[in-house]
């Protein structure tokens, strides 16, 4: 039977029907899924402000750790607590997180050393912040901060992201 | 003219100069000259019976698995090797140890002899294992013939041994370092420099074996007259430098782990090696690493193109990268004497500003890249070597190959000469970081009295 | 006797059972060197104790920031069974690991990967890499304070990626700061996404194991093969019995078939039984001598809690305090272009030489691989014993 070069045969059109609803239901699965997976790129984390405390006490060159309570997520009602060290020098405050900038380890004080020290790779901060030892790249995080009188606020977010 | 009238007041005058008993930390430059020299004489030698003792046991067992004869001949003649030099070795230890290090620095050995009691007893008992291993793996090579299992096993044990007993030498040269809590067991064992220094020695002496056998057997093959001997010295070089070159490469990896130990537990040490007066020999050493791996690349590429066999023009090609990383790594920070003249002249800036600071030479990180980039071309080279082993036909090398064979025995000697000078000097003046001086030792001397019940 | 004869005969006609007892139970595989071969199976028991045990954890662990610890603890205090299961998962996971590169050690050294077995080498580097992906996500699930930094520093790592790094970043923590999404987004992964993707790999790797036949060892075809130095090797017998799984036209004059062959059932499943039992033996004597611990609830403001890494990562981390700042996407490059020169391996090496001792180009490199990462790991474990 003679067939027009231009109609399509039926193995073709079952053919070409397939791949029409495999991509139909690709896309109708994916674009969600997708982004969903991307969502958090999209969805700027809360930032809130948060009260420390009063900073008058604290003493020159000494960094002081205060605690922080902040909301954990938005769909929950928990916080969960950060840390701030508070530096004084020359009546200028320093407000610094506890995060190394080289794999976000906690980050502590050490008093004999006077320096910082991050104890997963031996990092070092000076009571500047400034990296001055061992792998980290970039100073000690500060947090976005304001002074009203003698009480100290801050966001979670930092000045410089890391 | 009387010989005797000579040296008679010669001796005369000697003798009044020497002191009449130990000089007990008196005679600082004495000592270090005496106890530095002989250690380091020691060191060339011990490391070599050592590493002869865990490589020659290793040959055996591959030439059993590939079942060729020539693997057997080489590591028979390690074993001959062994039985030789143990006493030469042994005495000169046993000569450091119970007269000079007693004698120079008593306080110093009964203080370590106490700590480490249990790894010194340990060690000398690994001694007579070794040796009495080492004898009966020689002696019993042709009469335990078909039963090479039981020939390898013995052979196996003197390797442990000899590994446990630079193990536990070790300890000890580890805990001057990096001393730690004495009464704890484990932490004198564990201590933070302990394991890093064991493994650095051992890769060491198995490296600094293999490059003795490629001098050794290049000597040989020069001097051998009959055909199958200048077969076998020719493939024996080649597979010496192979192991030497092959063992080396993994010293940047835990030799720069030793370094950063050292920087965490003793840190004044690593000051010294890195940016004190001892940089310049550290310099000195990371360059003599590149050039090692240059020689063993250039033999390389030499033996290929001897027998036309393929792969000759890509070593030349890495021998040249080789070049130009070992003269990144070569660069000195700054071009003054030392540091502190540098800073004090006001010159501490970059040679653009008019300084003499370099950038390309501060440690981090433009050396760590290169020492990285030469170490992967060295590795690289070896893999290109053993593609192209097929095509050669040993027997037929030339005299330039023997000759950097030589070179290379030469450099390694130089190396460990120089390494061995560095370590002993970043912990000067201390035996014991941070605990014990040499000078210290002048403080403590054993008492001679006649005894309390009387003498008569 | 005739009645299960009968029985046996209904089940064949309708669902073929004889025949695939037959594939399953009698299959040939090589006679010498079988101990080796038991790596693989221990590897499949474990992934399949792991999975029994995950399951029934998941009947209690509930993956939120506010309860997971509690539901752990709560199972810590009051439930002896289950810290048992916990601590089977637990110690089952490091031994798995450990006995995953020991079954790439062998499959390396005897060659198993070259023709026509390329694929089952892919899908086993495959399968490691998921298994490592499980082992790391899981380790964020206690939301103690090991996990909650595991969390952080992991999931900071691919930072370093230039240009991407911080989106990538964002994605797994849902967010800047690990929080509750990526607790939640990490316990999918772990129970359900990553499974999903292992468990068909499984199957296709074994299916490919069965279908070449197990390679074995050089050992197997000695006498068959003929040393480059011209070794007295007798030649090759003129009829050598192949049978399937080993292909009736042989790709490969020389490594085609075995020698000596002998059944799976009962002569290879009895030595995989052995190894196997042993080991799940030796991960419960852990689970009930140690457990797996659980430390103080997760508490980002601390400053006196010492991160140290699961045993598996030490090689990273030992790379990580050793390089200077300026090269540290240099050292997270390592891993990567490791797992693509392993991928990669077979369609590198592709000369028909099987034994590890005649092939040193291969070896020399794969040995230094081996031993740097052996070295970088002991390096490492003195930390955790030097706290």
């Amino acid at each position: 039977m003679a067939r027009d070069a231009r109609r399509l045969s039926r193995r073709q059109f079952a053919f070409l029907g397939t791949q029409a609803v495999g991509a139909v239901v690709t896309l109708l699965l994916g674009i969600p899924i997708v982004g969903f997976i991307l969502s958090p790129l999209f969805h700027r984390q809360q930032v809130v402000w948060r009260q420390v405390g009063d900073i008058s006490g604290v003493p020159d060159r000494q960094p002081t750790k205060f605690e922080v309570s902040f909301p954990l997520g938005e769909w929950t009602n928990a916080n969960v607590n950060l840390a701030v060290y508070v530096v004084k020098t020359n009546s200028n405050y320093l407000v610094f997180s506890n995060v190394c900038t080289h794999m976000q380890c906690p980050v502590r004080w050490q008093a004999d050393l006077g320096q910082f020290l991050c104890p997963c790779h031996g990092g070092l901060y000076d009571i500047s912040g400034k990296n001055i030892g061992g792998p980290p790249p970039k100073p000690l995080p500060q947090y976005v901060h304001r002074i009203d009188g003698t009480t100290l606020f801050i966001q979670n977010s930092f000045t410089e992201s890391i | 003219m009387n010989a005797l009238a000579v040296i008679w007041p010669a001796l005369h005058r000697l003798a009044s100069e020497l002191p009449s008993s130990a000089p007990q930390g008196r005679n600082i430059i004495g000592a270090q000259i005496a106890i530095g020299s002989l250690f380091s004489i020691h060191i060339l030698i011990a490391g070599l019976v050592s590493g002869a003792a865990e490589l020659g046991p290793a040959i055996e067992f591959l030439g059993y698995m590939r079942q060729r004869r020539n693997y057997d001949r080489l590591a028979h003649g390690l074993g001959r090797f062994i039985t030789l030099y143990f006493s030469v070795s042994s005495t000169i230890a046993i000569l450091l140890i119970t007269v000079l290090l007693v004698g120079f620095w008593g306080h110093f050995w009964t203080t370590i002899v106490t700590i480490a009691w249990w790894p010194l007893f340990i060690e000398a008992w690994t001694f007579v294992l070794q040796v009495s291993l080492a004898y009966l793996w020689y002696y019993t090579w042709d009469p335990l013939r078909g039963f090479k299992g039981v020939h390898m096993a013995i052979g196996g044990l003197l390797a442990i041994a000899s590994f446990l007993q630079v193990y536990m030498i070790d300890v000890v040269a580890s805990y001057m370092l990096t001393p730690t809590d004495p009464q704890n067991p484990i932490r004198l064992v564990l201590n933070p420099t302990s394991y890093p220094l064991t493994v650095h020695r051992t890769v060491g002496n198995l490296a600094y074996v293999g490059f003795v056998i490629g001098a050794f057997c290049a000597i040989r093959f020069l001097r051998a007259r009959k055909p199958e001997d200048k077969v076998f010295y020719d493939w024996a070089g080649s597979f010496g430098l192979l192991w030497g070159i092959s063992l080396t490469l993994l010293q940047p990896v835990v030799g720069y782990s030793y370094a950063k130990e050292i920087q965490l537990h003793a840190y004044s040490s690593w000051y010294k090696m890195m940016f004190g007066t001892l940089s310049p020999w550290f310099l000195w050493q990371i360059t003599l690493l590149g050039i090692m791996f240059l020689t063993a690349t250039l033999y390389f590429a030499r033996r290929l193109r001897t027998n036309g066999a393929r792969g000759a023009g890509l070593l030349k090609a890495m021998a040249v990268g080789l070049v130009l990383t070992t003269l990144l790594a070569a660069q000195p920070y700054h071009l003054g004497l030392t540091y502190d003249a540098v800073a004090g002249a006001g010159l501490n800036r970059p040679f653009w500003d008019g300084g003499l600071i370099n950038p390309l030479g501060s440690m981090i990180p433009w050396k760590v890249l290169a020492l990285m980039f030469y170490t992967l071309i060295a590795i690289a080279a070896v893999v290109w070597y053993l593609r192209g082993l097929p095509g050669v036909v040993w027997g037929a090398a030339r005299r330039g190959e023997q000759r950097l064979l030589m070179l290379m025995a030469v450099l390694t000697i130089l190396m460990m000469v120089t390494m061995g000078f560095i370590r002993e000097n970043s912990r000067a003046p201390f035996l014991i970081s941070g605990e014990m001086t040499i000078q210290g030792q002048q403080n403590v001397q054993p008492t001679v009295s006649p005894s309390p019940s009387g003498g008569g | 006797m005739g009645r299960i004869a009968a029985v046996y005969d209904w089940l064949d006609e309708r669902a073929a059972i004889r025949s695939l007892v037959r594939k399953g139970l009698y299959e040939a595989v090589p006679v010498r060197g079988a101990w080796f071969y038991t790596l693989g199976s221990a590897t499949l028991v474990l992934i399949l104790l792991q999975l029994v045990t995950g399951i029934f954890l998941t009947l209690l662990y509930v993956p939120s920031v506010t309860e997971a610890w509690a539901s752990l603890n709560y199972l810590k205090q009051h439930d002896a069974f289950g810290s048992i299961v916990r601590g089977i998962h637990l110690w089952s996971a490091y031994i798995l690991l450990f006995v995953i590169g020991l079954h790439m050690v062998r499959t390396f050294f005897s060659g198993s990967y070259k023709r026509p077995r390329e694929l089952n080498w892919v899908t086993g580097v495959g399968l490691f890499v998921l298994v490592l992906g499980m082992a790391i996500t899981g380790a964020f699930l206690p939301w103690d304070q090991a996990a909650y930094w595991t969390a952080v520093v992991v999931t900071n790592i691919p930072a370093y990626t230039p240009f991407i790094g911080s989106f990538i970043r964002a994605l797994w923590r849902g967010g800047d700061f690990v929080g509750p999404i990526t607790l939640s987004r990490t316990f999918g992964i772990h129970v359900w996404l990553i499974p999903a993707i292992l468990f068909p790999l499984i199957l296709a790797h074994l299916a490919l194991l069965r279908k070449h036949g197990e390679f074995g060892s050089y050992i197997n075809y000695r006498g068959a093969y003929r040393s480059r130095e011209g070794v007295d090797v007798p030649p090759a017998p003129a009829e050598r019995p192949i049978e399937p799984p080993y292909p009736a036209v042989p790709t490969d004059e020389l490594w085609a078939a075995p020698l000596q062959t002998e059944d799976f059932f009962p002569f290879q499943t009895f030595k995989d039984g052995l190894v196997s039992v042993v080991l799940v033996i030796v991960v419960f004597a852990l689970a009930v001598a140690i457990g797996a611990p659980l430390e103080a609830i997760a508490d980002p403001s601390t400053t006196s809690y010492t991160p140290v890494p699961q045993w598996f990562f030490l090689p990273l981390d030992e790379l990580l305090l050793l390089v200077p700042q300026q090269l540290i996407p240099l050292v997270l490059v390592l891993p990567t272009g490791g797992v693509l020169l392993l991928l990669a391996l077979p369609f590198i090496d592709r000369s028909p030489e099987r034994n590890p001792f005649e092939r040193p180009a291969v070896m020399v490199p794969g040995a230094f691989a081996v031993l740097f990462v052996v070295i970088l790991t002991l390096l490492g474990s003195g930390r955790l014993f030097n706290l």
